[in-house]
């Protein structure tokens, strides 16, 4: 259950996140809305990146708000970037390893933790590949797969289909729709591919100007008017 | 990332054993104590390489921290009857502390104005230095007397120049495993992660602020390590040797020699000792060290981001696997 209460974020005179509420209890959920709406500042809100002009957030009954950064994601905030952060001088498991550091796990369930993620994404082959030589695709795998290791409770996902072709799309989708079953976790899903979202979350939320201009099942919210001339605009 | 016992790590094993074995036999007393001297200067310059490595931050403060180092060691020395090696640790382990604590206020900085405060920090120290001396068996807090230096005590084992040699020697070899082991493990991962962006790093769970810190404070006490390795070394320290250019100089050869391995260390100490006193004995100028230096800094910004080092070891191997 995540709850988003008046939350507002500015950036000088831009209003990127205008009160806005909201209560999620699907597993799978979509978020939005035409660039610059503030999707990824909504994102950013979660992980304690930006300062809020007011308003809280709490998941599962934990607050957020309270949290330092770096103390939500041991909570179990796992988040990928809109742009993709892989360390050039890194492995694939040594990034997955990263975010085991501060969990306090043996180093066989390390091992087994990097190793079962790997396996679900598909990526397993590379893990000892270092990140400067990884592909846009295998990049966002990675991303993704660190997301997954150390029992994660919400994971948010900014725009993992970008660039992505569609063959690789059609596996993200794939694994996008598993990790709620196989890891538990509660998925917030930004991305501009309205296939992929009508595909993988029950319900969505679209922003417009930093407005929650809709919410509710997913299917319903694509054919609603205002929606389409906000987002769809054709 | 590699493993424990990588070629490299053997390589350096092998070289450590004929560096304590051979070295000792075929040169004299004089190059002895030079080498022991640039051993100590590698094993500072292995910190500021740390840091900048890690973290791209500049750290010009690393000889005012090694005169840190010494000036502890030396008031030990004359106040206590502990171990040497003790006093070592302890040095070392203060320093580390106090380079923690001026790299608070830096935290938010980088790049140009970070080097600036640092810089500063070994002026103050340069300061510091002129107006109280180093210990030398005197009196009262600052233990500074008109007289010549009473004893620096050695341990046991080392009392002779070529065993202190070895000793130093250890010393250098146990910092650069220190380092080794941050590197592939959870804090060589979470520096990694700051280094991409902090943003990254939060939400891969990684405490910016305290890996910054411990990064800053590992630097600081291979310094202290090093500084009370240095007075033992001499018996006496100068405040003339930790002038605030000198942490310059020291980090731009750790630039030259390379700052993602203990090798570009080991060249940074020889650079900064053995080069002065070849030309010394070959009746050159200590300037022409100088000349040299500028134009292997100028080398290694244009050509070789990974200094000598990267050049010895790129003959060796490609580092990492990337296929
Ligand atoms: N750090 C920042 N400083 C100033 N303005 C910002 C900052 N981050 C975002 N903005 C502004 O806030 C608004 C919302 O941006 P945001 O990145 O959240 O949009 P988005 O919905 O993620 O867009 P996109 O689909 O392009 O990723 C935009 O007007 C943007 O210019
Ligand atoms: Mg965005």
């Amino acid at each position: 259950m995540i709850e988003i209460a008046d939350v507002t974020v500015k950036f000088g005179g831009v209003v990127a996140l205008d009160n806005v509420t909201l209560e999620i209890a699907d597993d799978v959920v979509g978020l939005i809305g035409p660039n610059g709406a503030g999707k990824t500042t909504l994102v950013n809100a979660f992980s304690g990146f930006v300062r809020q002009a007011g308003g809280r957030i709490s998941v599962h009954g934990t607050s957020l708000s309270d949290l330092a950064p770096h103390e939500r994601a041991r909570w179990g905030l796992a988040r990928s970037f809109q742009k993709v952060q892989i360390v050039p001088d890194l492995s694939v498991a040594d990034h997955l390893l990263a975010m085991l550091d501060s969990k306090g796990l043996s180093r066989a369930q390390c091992k087994e933790a990097v190793h079962h993620a790997l396996d679900f994404v598909g990526i397993q082959n590379i893990s000892s590949k270092m990140g400067r030589s990884l592909n846009p695709y295998q990049r966002r795998m990675t991303e993704i797969a660190k997301c997954l290791v150390g029992a994660p409770r919400l994971i948010l996902l900014d725009e993992p289909g970008g660039g992505l072709s569609q063959a690789e799309m059609q596996h993200l989708r794939r694994v996008i729709r598993g990790i709620h079953p196989e890891y538990g976790a509660q998925i917030l899903l930004v991305d501009h591919d309205v296939d992929l979202i009508r595909d993988v979350c029950a319900s969505t939320a679209v922003l417009d100007f930093g407005k929650l201009i809709a919410f509710g099942n997913t299917n319903a919210v694509l054919e609603d008017e205002v929606v389409k001339t906000a987002y769809l605009g054709r | 990332m590699g493993r424990i016992f990588s070629y490299a790590t053997l390589t350096g094993l092998g070289l450590l054993i004929l560096a304590l074995i051979a070295l000792p036999l075929m040169l004299g007393a004089l190059w002895i104590k030079v080498l022991t001297s640039a051993a100590i200067f590698a094993l500072a310059a292995a910190g500021v390489a740390l840091v900048y490595a890690q973290l791209g931050l500049i750290n010009l403060a690393q000889i005012a921290l090694i005169g840190v180092g010494g000036w502890i060691a030396l008031r030990l020395n004359y106040a206590t009857d502990l171990p040497v090696t003790l006093l070592v640790l302890i040095a070392g382990t203060l320093t580390g502390v106090i380079g923690a604590i001026f790299a608070l206020p830096a935290l938010r900085m980088r790049g140009l104005y970070l080097a600036l405060v640092t810089l500063m920090v070994a002026a103050l120290f340069q300061i510091f230095f002129n107006a109280f001396q180093f210990p030398n068996g005197g009196e009262g807090f600052w233990g500074v007397a008109q007289k010549s230096a009473s004893e620096v005590r050695r341990p046991g084992f080392a009392e002779s120049d070529v065993g202190y040699y070895r000793y130093t020697l250890i010393f250098m070899a146990i910092g650069f495993g220190v380092i080794g082991l941050h590197k592939i493990t959870a804090p060589g991962r979470a520096w990694a992660m700051i280094r991409q962006s902090e943003a990254n790093a939060m939400a891969t769970g990684v405490n910016v602020t305290l890996y910054k810190l411990w990064a800053f404070a590992l630097s600081g006490l291979l310094a202290g390590t090093a500084g009370a390795l240095l007075a033992g070394a001499l018996g006496q320290l100068d405040a003339r040797s930790f002038l605030a250019g000198e942490g310059i100089l020291l980090f731009a050869l750790a630039v030259v020699g390379g700052v993602f391995s203990w090798v570009g260390a080991i060249v940074a100490g020889l650079l900064y000792k053995l080069l002065p006193a070849l030309f010394n004995d070959l009746g050159l100028s200590a300037d022409v060290a100088m000349i040299i230096f500028g134009a292997a800094l100028m080398h290694a910004i244009m050509t070789a981001p990974q200094g000598i080092a990267g050049q010895i070891l790129g003959a060796f191997n490609r580092g990492g696997s990337d296929d």
